[in-house]
């Protein structure tokens, strides 16, 4: 036998061997990689690492039993606030670093753009969980798009229950002038419409994002003398205009309702010096519902982050433990399996009771809170008082209502 | 829909006072523009650090007293990072053509964002003015928010300061000359650097003040920086490039025309500063007054 022979059959040799160590290695667990699109510098970065470190808290319990027998580690993505950027990167996430899913954004637009460019054009799975745009999940929904987001929708329709209830009739509406303030303000109008048609709206106006200074725009409104007004902003819009509205005395004369006004978030920058008896609507409330879960939730957030969750902490912890419930009950790390498991998912909410993934639309269902916003002694900021809960089937839109619009 | 003449009243004076305000900060970006011929991009940065300073002092300074004691003290601390910003980099520029010098100042408002960022946070602040400006005072029967109010006041004291600092000091005398022809103000012996020096620190002192005063009416967010400086150089244009009182002319278009819009076309107000630009533009290219480009 020759020696080259030889050595021939000591290397088939070897590769036999070890392709028959590798053979166990590639069924046995791998972790589950997900992918984060968000917004991590510029004004919106509040919010993106709010829900950041819900999920990180989140993943700390999930990863103590482990899932599949590995773990969900993750890699984040900053698409500062544009739809290009997030799209590129949600792109590399899934060609270069191999996602089994990608989660995010806050950003509307971005949403939306990853919802068709990556996540129907690649067949990979993608949870929204801060964006709140309402055709994500409704009219330009598909198999591969989620939300664990309260969407505009939800919004407008607990909005519209909540006001309502109350006695005006004369409406106005303002707000910031793209697509989150037209979607929260179009739901609104439409459900409150449909509740007490004798609503009238007197007018409208619309400010540019980032405007710095909102008191031409008040004063213009209080010269229309309106019963309410229905302030459609979000984001630092949110705190600015909750601010003007105070220094101007405009919160002490006409009432006001913004999604989102009792966020704490939103009102934490003002201290105690933001205004009372603003309506507002939300998904979850650190203080509210006061049961044991929240309570755990709020103390093991406060104790790791240094202060309590705000909504887009809570979505993202419950997308965690989406993510988890599913792999574990699909039993394997597989994409179009993931996305049959997690149809009908119900994970407990760490405010108490279970939020369910709504299988027809992928949309999750939440309670909604409306409430009135004032200053109570035992906390550093003004917080939300008087709160009705409406439940997740008052507020979603129902399964036919979602999917006749996106046949169209 | 009617108006009636107290609604147009007071959105004739919160106009005027948005105005005030653009005009102190584009006083500054006009001034640094005539004398050291630098489009300052970063006036904007400035403008927000002036706004996050105010914020830090009233920390430190509870109440009433932090509100007045941060309208002082945060220009200053503008003015002491411009010095340090002018000393250490644009000393060395000046010569340089306008885009590079463009460039320069655009990433230097890159830096100086990051370095609120790193300093502040990425979170909202908010000050609060003191109580005695809450609620709104009638003037002529037109109801103006206490706080604008008081703008209206410090405006013009900001003007007519600027005014005598120009007009009746040697400094502001040298530093108007500088402005017109720079060698010859160096041919008879002025050392021009340190005129240049102050001139900046000045100008950006200017963004400051607007940002302090800015800082009760708005949240103090990262990219407030942004939305200042576009409407400046826009007020600045239509002005005339380095004219201080072009500045304020533009100011008031700017500022009168969006209150205004708002007034009678809610729903397009957004358009309606832009457009009277682009008709000044149209009318007078290089600005209502004489620029001294």
């Amino acid at each position: 036998m020759s020696k080259s022979r030889f050595s021939g059959i000591v290397l088939f040799g070897l590769v036999v061997a070890l392709s028959l160590m590798m053979l166990p290695a590639l069924s046995e667990a791998r972790n589950i990689k997900v992918g984060i699109v968000d917004t991590y510098s510029g004004p919106p970065a509040v919010y993106g690492n709010d829900a950041l470190n819900g999920f990180k808290l989140a993943l700390e319990d999930i990863n103590k039993q482990g899932v599949l027998g590995g773990k969900i580690e993750f890699t984040t993505r900053d698409e500062k606030f544009k739809v290009d950027v997030a799209l590129a990167m949600a792109k590399e996430l899934v060609m270069r670093e191999n996602v089994d899913l990608i989660v995010g954004t806050i950003n509307s637009g971005a949403s939306l753009a990853i919802s068709d460019g990556v996540a129907k054009a690649e067949k990979v799975p993608f949870i929204v969980w801060t964006a709140k745009d309402e055709k994500i999940t409704g009219e330009l929904g598909h198999r591969y798009v989620f939300s664990t987001a309260e969407n505009t929708a939800m919004a407008g329709k607990a909005g519209a229950v909540g006001l309502a209830k109350k006695p005006y009739k004369k409406y106005y509406i303002a707000g910031e002038d793209y697509a989150y303030g037209h979607a929260i303000a179009d739901a609104v109008w439409r459900y409150l419409k449909a509740t007490k048609p004798d609503v009238e709206k007197i007018g409208e106006s619309w400010w540019k994002i980032g405007e710095p200074d909102l008191v031409p725009y008040l004063t213009s409104i209080s010269a229309a003398k309106p019963d309410c007004v229905i302030f459609c902003t979000g984001g630092t819009g949110m705190t600015n205009c909750i601010k003007a509205i105070s220094a101007t005395g405009f919160s002490k004369n006409i009432p006001s309702w913004f999604h989102t006004a009792i966020d704490y978030a939103v009102l934490k920058p003002l201290g105690a010096e933001a205004p009372e008896g603003i309506m507002g609507t939300i998904q979850y409330l650190p203080y509210y519902p006061e049961t044991p879960e929240n309570k755990a939730f709020v103390d093991a957030f406060q104790k790791a982050y240094g202060g309590p969750p705000g909504f887009p902490a809570f979505n993202a912890y419950v997308t965690a433990y989406m993510i988890a419930g599913a792999y574990k009950k699909a039993g394997t790390i597989d994409k179009e399996k993931f996305i049959d498991a997690i149809e009908g998912l119900k994970v407990p909410s760490p405010a108490g009771g279970v939020v369910e993934m709504r299988a027809c639309d992928h949309q999750v269902t939440y309670p909604m809170y409306f409430g009135t916003t004032k200053k109570l002694p035992q906390y550093d900021y003004v917080v939300a008082t008087d709160l009705i809960t409406l439940t997740g089937n008052e507020v979603m839109p129902t399964c036919d209502e979602v999917l006749k619009t996106r046949k169209k | 829909m009617a108006f009636d003449l107290s609604a147009i009243g007071s959105q004739f004076f919160v106009g005027l006072s948005r105005a005030m305000i653009l005009f102190i900060v584009t006083a500054g970006l006009s001034f640094v523009l005539g004398v050291l011929r630098v489009p300052n991009v970063a006036h904007g940065s400035l403008y927000m650090i002036g706004a996050f300073s105010a914020f830090s002092i009233t920390k430190l300074v509870p109440g009433a007293t932090g509100f007045w004691v941060a309208l002082v003290l945060a220009p200053l601390v503008v003015a002491a990072v411009s010095f340090i910003a002018e000393r250490a980099l644009f000393c060395h520029l000046y010569q340089r053509e306008h885009l590079m010098l463009l460039l320069f100042t655009f990433a230097l408002s890159l830096i100086l964002g990051d370095l609120v960022k790193i300093t502040w946070g990425a979170e909202y602040r908010s000050i609060m003015a003191p109580a005695f400006f809450n609620g709104s005072v009638s003037v002529l029967g037109a109801s103006i928010p206490r706080y604008n109010f008081f703008l209206l006041i410090i405006g013009p004291l900001v003007a007519i300061g600027l005014w005598f600092f120009t007009n009746r000091t040697k400094l502001g005398k040298i530093a108007r000359a500088a402005a017109v022809d720079r060698e010859m103000v160096g041919a008879v012996g002025i050392n021009v650097s340190w005129v240049f020096a102050f001139a900046f620190v000045l100008g950006c002192f200017m963004a400051g003040l607007g940002g302090a005063l800015m800082a009760p009416t708005t949240s103090i967010t990262l990219g407030m920086d942004h939305n200042i400086i576009i409407e400046g150089f826009l007020i600045v244009t239509i002005g005339g490039l380095g004219n201080m009182w072009g500045a304020l002319v533009g100011s008031l278009i700017f500022g009168l025309t969006q209150a205004f819009g708002v007034l009678f076309w809610p729903q397009f107000a957004i358009v309606f500063p832009y457009t009277a630009v682009v008709i000044v533009l149209i009318l007078r290219p290089r600005g209502i007054l004489k620029s001294v480009w």
